[in-house]
């Protein structure tokens, strides 16, 4: 790495001194230091709810910090709001892009800062300076698109190509990398290091080690609000950063024994399910079983009917005629949801905004949101606060699941990990002899990850069968006891975890191999 | 007193009805710059006259004149607030389950055309008027919830926005009663009287809602005791919005629909539900009007809707779509009609200037989201502040986010905010009196 970029004679381009910020309930940020030099790509290294969004946010102008001040260029500033930030050229690509869907990609870019005579845009001038900055910097963007057309890597090249437009100096990218493809993660490092090497100083916020390792110059680790130091990547190993990160050494293998599969709880025969989008068969015919005692992983890119065949499962998506679903000897096929939950189905859902919480209902009111007619929650319709409260509380302990006011915290208010959390806790505790577990421990940290994987595990050994959909390979060969790889909504291959390789699974995955029959594939 | 400010703010329900009286306080401010403005461009209208002006309006019924005038009005209003309790318990209802009711004109207009057949087609003299009133109500019910299932129907079915669907059943509705009437005619419709196109009151059929001496007590008034039906209802549906399984279900359908769905809720079945309910508390509305006995029924409405209908819109926003609040949000508007009257009746100005400051409340009322959010932040601010200074044991090391699980006492339960929602309106009300 080019490490003459980085400036250390001069001032610091932005430096936090001593932050303090408080929350109702949670001291989110204690005292945190951060220096970030001229040049240089800093990575902030946290466990969800470490405090490092806060202490974005207060950077950004979202929040005002009760205590610290804020140095730019070796200068104190004070940042009331977004529009001091901007002024100081602090931008920010958030990890939920701020993009208006149904405008283009340059009406995007120059939203809020647009040239104009009279009132009349000057799209002319705006559209050169957007060109010449995608290629000055090698993001590559269509102008004239509309932001829902384009991919998740070209939104996010929009975000960047907002911030350069606006002059930033100071880019902050909050885990850039959690909603990208490989392909793109790979061309995203590439475009932060050329705008590093332009002299740009780069936040980087993210809980994944290998690009940390891979990308950054220093890196300042926070642990529950507090600050724990700051280390220079060639220096370290990404052992002693997880060390740092959790305040414990991280296992990044999972314990486990071998399988001792049992009954056949799950049975899928002919499973075909349509696409809601395009209308066409998503998932082709598909049969699997899965027993108790073991982890079944499907494993494939994402958008080769992953979704819809969970879907079909658990009864969201209708399935084709022909289908049949099989638990515990029973045809569920037609049941409905309600039926499979209280019938020994869990399932950890794909997206926890959108299926896995009512964000707008406290965590108590999500613990109970398939149980609350259930006798001990409910007597004559009146629901038993009581036992809700208690029931929560005792979960909240168990999982471990933090929050600013415990049982009542509204759950849009907390982390995307204790939101994840409070699911797996959920789903976890209800009686169940089938988990069905989509992508569990995505954008989460390792911390948690490795506490969600031993939750499976355990679940697997307490004789539950559990089927994985997984995008990691790694979580894929870490935790199955029999991986399947699914491309265009079909099974193209099983594997035994102990005899294949990353590399093998991904030229299934990919399409260039599979296994039964089908036209133009190697048989093995 | 400090301390006791932050706690104050600090709570949701209390930021509920400050940011309500701050919407109220807004329409008065407008009202009173039109008056003023009306009097410095009228030579004929003093600067005084525009003060009294304001007066009368805050004044509502108050403002009659006459102790007796006073009480008729008073007796009048709380008759007139009933169907506009039901319209916004509607409108609310749906509000919180995501759904926006702006068909209960339509529901309305069903309501009181099933309740006034029913009271008027039954001889009194074969079944006992009790019965007749029962049977009356339920039907205008029936059809109320008959008439918000359909629009809930295609929500739910082919998801078709229930706003364009609501609006059509209120056409449809609207054409539907006068059809029904002239068709009928000669059956309801009220030629003993020189009026023409009302219906016969139901007092003739002698099926009338019962007053128990209210009406005299409030000044020969209309008052009977629908205003307390209405009342228990509003409980009755907060009760079973916050404290039962079925509340639960429709708010979490309101909320996210997909995570209900997921959670093995018939999200469908609870969108028609919720709809259905809602058309019921219109018409029940509308039915509680009718049968009071002594109310002129206008049977050719196609060329339009009952402004009660539509009036459930502000006043479920004013209330923040707590049932509790809506008796209060509408008692209030109807307070500030009757000061309209008063002010066209004992002032130079004409009545419209109240339903103009109504008019600036509910765009307040329509930006209450953000004046809570501000009154947040402000509690927020003021609290930190507070925390950071004089309590380090805050700033404790150990007081990471799991072991403070006290604080949560500090976001309180819903129904606390109805609690304050109750006493906070109900010194609006007397502050209103006292002038």
């Amino acid at each position: 790495m080019d490490k003459g970029r980085i400036n250390e004679s001069a001032p610091y381009a932005v430096e936090m001194r001593h932050i303090t910020k408080v929350f109702p309930g949670i001291v989110a940020n204690d005292d945190i230091t951060l220096q970030l030099r001229r040049g240089e790509i800093h990575a902030l290294l946290g466990e969800n709810g470490a405090g490092k969004s806060t202490l974005m946010s207060v950077l950004f102008g979202l929040y005002q910090p009760e205590g610290g001040e804020i140095y730019k260029n070796g200068e104190k500033v004070t940042i009331n709001d977004p529009n001091d930030a901007n002024a100081l050229g602090i931008g920010m690509v958030h990890q939920h892009f701020k993009l208006v869907d149904v405008f283009t990609v340059l009406d995007n870019i120059i939203l809020g800062t647009e040239p104009s005579t009279l009132g009349f845009l000057r799209k002319k001038e705006a559209r050169k300076k957007v060109m010449r900055l995608s290629k000055e910097y090698g993001l590559n963007v269509d102008p004239d698109a509309l932001v829902e057309d384009i991919t998740v890597g070209m939104q996010q090249r929009t975000e960047i190509l907002k911030m350069l437009y606006r002059d930033n100096e100071i880019l902050i990218f909050d885990e850039p990398t959690a909603v990208l493809t490989p392909q793109e993660i790979t061309e995203l490092m590439g475009i932060i290091r050329g705008l590093a090497a332009e002299g740009k100083s780069i936040l980087f916020i993210s809980h994944k080690l290998n690009e940390i390792m891979e990308i950054a110059d220093r890196c300042t680790v926070l642990r529950k609000g507090k600050y724990v130091g700051t280390v220079n990547i060639a220096e370290t190993s990404k052992e002693e950063l997880s060390s740092m990160m959790v305040g414990r050494g991280v296992k990044f293998e999972v314990d486990k024994d071998d399988a001792k599969p049992g009954e056949t709880v799950l049975s899928i025969e002919h499973l075909s399910v349509k696409s809601r989008i395009h209308k066409k068969l998503a998932v082709k015919d598909v049969s699997l079983t899965v027993r108790s005692g073991e982890i079944v992983c499907i494993a494939g890119i994402d958008g080769n009917g992953q979704s819809e065949f969970v879907g079909a499962l658990s009864g969201l998506e209708k399935c084709e005629s022909g289908s049949r679903i099989v638990l515990n000897g029973e045809d569920v096929t037609k049941k409905n949801i309600r039926y499979k939950n209280t019938h020994g189905v869990s399932h950890i859902p794909e997206d926890r905004h959108k299926h896995g919480l009512i964000l707008d209902y406290t965590l108590e009111q999500n613990m109970v949101l398939q149980r609350y007619f259930e006798p001990r929650f409910q007597h004559g319709g009146f629901i038993k606060f009581d036992e809700v409260r208690k029931y929560a509380e005792g979960l909240i302990d168990k999982y471990d699941v933090r929050s600013g006011q415990g049982p009542l915290t509204p759950a849009r208010g907390m982390s995307g990990g204790n939101q994840q959390k409070a699911i797996i806790a959920r789903e976890l505790d209800r009686d169940h002899d089938l988990l069905i577990a989509v992508q569990p421990t995505r954008g989460l940290d390792v911390g948690a990850i490795e506490f969600i994987h031993e939750q499976i595990v355990a679940s697997r050994d307490a004789g539950r069968a559990v089927l994985l959909v997984s995008l990691e390979l790694e979580e894929v060969m870490n935790l199955s006891d029999r991986i399947l790889v699914m491309y265009e909504g079909e099974i193209v291959g099983e594997f035994d975890p102990k005899k294949t390789t990353v590399q093998e699974l991904g030229l299934y995955m990919a399409g260039a191999k599979r296994q039964h029959g089908g036209e133009g594939g190697d048989a093995e | 007193m400090k301390e006791e400010k932050k706690g104050f703010l600090a709570k949701e329900g209390v930021r509920s009805v400050i940011a309500s009286l701050i919407c109220i306080l807004g329409g008065l401010i407008v009202g009173f710059i039109v008056l003023v403005v009306l009097a410095v461009f009228n030579e004929n209208i003093s600067f005084a006259e525009a003060f009294k002006g304001i007066v009368t309006v805050l004044g509502g019924p108050f403002s009659a004149g006459s102790f007796h005038d006073a009480m008729f009005q008073l007796g009048n209003m709380l008759f007139q607030s009933t169907p506009l309790i039901m319209t916004g318990l509607s409108v609310a209802l749906a509000f919180k389950t995501g759904l926006f009711n702006i068909g209960a004109p339509g529901q309305y207009l069903m309501g009181a055309m099933g309740s006034l057949i029913v009271a008027l087609s039954i001889p009194t003299s074969v079944v006992p008027p009790v019965i007749v009133w029962i049977l009356a109500l339920l039907t205008g019910i029936l059809l109320g919830v008959l008439w918000g299932a359909i629009p809930g129907f295609f929500k739910a079915k082919f998801n078709v926005n229930e706003v364009i669907v609501c609006i059509m059943t209120n056409w449809i509705a609207a054409n539907v009663v006068s059809w029904v009437f002239k068709v009928t005619g000669d059956n309801f419709i009220n030629y003993a009287e020189t009026k023409v196109n009302f219906i016969r009151k139901t007092a003739t059929n002698g099926v009338a809602t019962w007053s128990f001496g209210l009406n005299d007590l409030f000044g020969g008034s209309y008052l009977d005791i629908s205003i307390f039906i209405a009342t228990v209802i509003a409980i009755v549906l907060y009760v079973v919005m916050n404290k039962t399984t079925f509340g639960y279900e429709l708010r979490a359908c309101g909320f996210n629909k997909n995570a209900s769905k997921y959670a093995g809720m018939n999200e469908k079945r609870n969108i028609i539900l919720s709809m259905a309910i809602a058309g019921g508390l219109a018409a029940c509305g509308a039915a509680l009007w009718c049968l009071n006995g002594s109310q002129d029924f206008k049977w050719e409405t196609y060329l339009t809707l009952p402004a009660d209908g539509f009036n459930g819109i502000p006043a479920a926003l004013l209330a923040s779509n707590n049932p509790i609040g809506v008796i209060f949000a509408s008692i209030f508007l109807k307070y500030l009609g009757a000061g309209g009257s008063n002010l066209a009746a004992h002032t130079s100005f004409n009545e419209y200037v109240s339903p103009l400051i109504i008019a600036v409340i509910i765009y307040f009322a329509g930006a209450s989201k953000l004046i809570k959010d501000l009154l947040a932040r402000a509690a927020h601010k003021k609290k930190t502040a507070a925390a950071a200074l004089a309590d380090p044991t805050s700033r404790d090391p150990g007081g990471g986010p799991k072991e403070e699980p006290a604080s949560g006492t500090a976001n309180p339960p819903d129904e606390d905010s109805a609690k304050d929602d109750l006493i906070a309106e109900d010194e609006n009300a007397e502050g209103g009196e006292e002038s």
